[in-house]
């Protein structure tokens, strides 16, 4: 990782080494559990926000006699089920008392390439999804892979940074069975845009 | 299950009309909502719940977080489609600018494709839906494509079967 010159005409140039990371899989075919299980427990908090009104969510009975072994995970939760958990015993999550401190790692924020500038902003852009079949409770998804598929440097209104779309397999298994054959259920296109924020006003006025 | 149970209650794909609009749905992105949705959906990224934070990534607030918009529009069509469809894919969810709190987002569709596939199961229909999301200042989500599968009634298939 190398600082950001964010006042360099050449700003784009420290991206080249990640442009030149296109077509590699910077998990090399590993997968990436989610958490927890899929579970109905956790799907019927997925919906509360969203108010989603379906009995193969919500009610086993109605999931069997459609045909499921068990409720069925609303198909976009396919994003929430293969976060993985984001603390696990002995290990140190918060260790700051500043207000906005963020925990010492995330599977959510922005993940540390290993080349590159050094961003501290990041979002989400576009995502692509297709899925093979339901996902039910008592299965456990998991990403494999994590291919970068392109690059862009771009400035926009909110920092200097770079366009990056990611793709991997979504797998399955049977909850709680690791050494399970995982069973390609689905793939994902990620797009994010990772950036160096702007100066605000008033840092800019006191330089 | 790969293919769509005729006997789940919901739409038929022959009642599918291209050009139909699906019904509206309105969500106001309440602080209470976006904690909801983030603790639900595990994306506890800052700029979703801390208006503070998220001005310090250049926001000008806390925003709807990426699941919360996409599951937005499995709603719109869940809605629609009742038990009987079953989403294949989603394209094009492109976000294009931030869904603030203290806003109304409203998720729109409408159909712009229809067509028969054939299945292990037999004749499964095909429709594609456009979504996308507004806010006051317009589109902010999509338009993208949803693709959902619908059961078509058994006197399609004894009608189209050789």
């Amino acid at each position: 990782m190398t600082a950001v010159d964010t006042g360099s005409p050449d700003w784009t140039e420290q991206w080249q080494e990640v442009i030149d990371a296109v077509g590699r899989d910077f998990l090399e075919g590993e997968t990436t559990w989610g958490g927890d299980p899929v579970e109905r427990g956790a799907i019927r908090r997925y919906l509360e926000p969203l108010e989603l009104d379906c009995a193969l969510h919500t009610d086993p009975a109605a999931a069997r006699a459609a045909g499921y072994d068990d409720v069925v995970m609303p198909a976009t939760g396919v994003i929430a089920w293969t976060i993985p958990a984001a603390w696990r015993p002995g290990e140190v999550l918060f260790d700051s008392e500043d207000r906005n401190a963020q925990p010492v790692h995330t599977a959510i924020n922005n993940t540390d390439l290993g080349m590159g500038p050094k961003t501290t902003g990041f979002f989400g852009t576009d995502i692509e999804l297709d899925f093979d079949r339901e996902v039910v409770a008592g299965e456990q998804l998991g990403r494999r892979g994590k291919r970068l598929v392109a690059c862009k440097p771009k400035e926009t209104g909110v920092g200097r940074g770079a366009f990056m779309t990611w793709e991997s397999e979504i797998v399955a298994r049977p909850g709680h069975v690791a050494d399970a054959e995982p069973e390609v259920v689905g793939r994902i296109r990620i797009g994010t845009y990772a950036y160096v924020p702007h100066p605000k006003k008033d840092e800019e006025a006191a330089r | 299950m790969s293919t769509v149970p005729n006997a789940l209650t919901g739409r038929r794909f022959d009642e599918v009309t291209v050009g139909e609009q699906l019904p509206d749905v309105a969500l106001p992105l309440t602080v209470y909502r976006l904690v909801m949705a983030a603790g639900s959906n595990r994306d506890f990224n800052s700029i979703h719940h801390n208006t503070e934070y998220a001005r310090s990534t250049g926001a000008e607030e806390m925003y709807a977080n990426t699941s919360f918009l996409m599951s937005s529009w499995e709603r719109l069509v869940r809605d629609w489609c009742g038990e009987a469809g079953r989403i294949r894919a989603i394209r094009g969810f492109r976000m294009r600018s931030f869904n603030y709190v203290g806003t109304t987002m409203r998720v729109l569709g409408e159909v712009t494709g229809t067509r028969v596939e054939e299945g292990p199961q037999g004749a499964v229909g095909v429709v594609e839906v456009a979504v996308r999301c507004e806010g006051p200042q317009g589109i902010t989500v999509g338009p993208g494509t949803v693709e959902v599968l619908l059961p078509v009634d058994a006197s399609y298939n004894e009608e189209n079967t050789p």
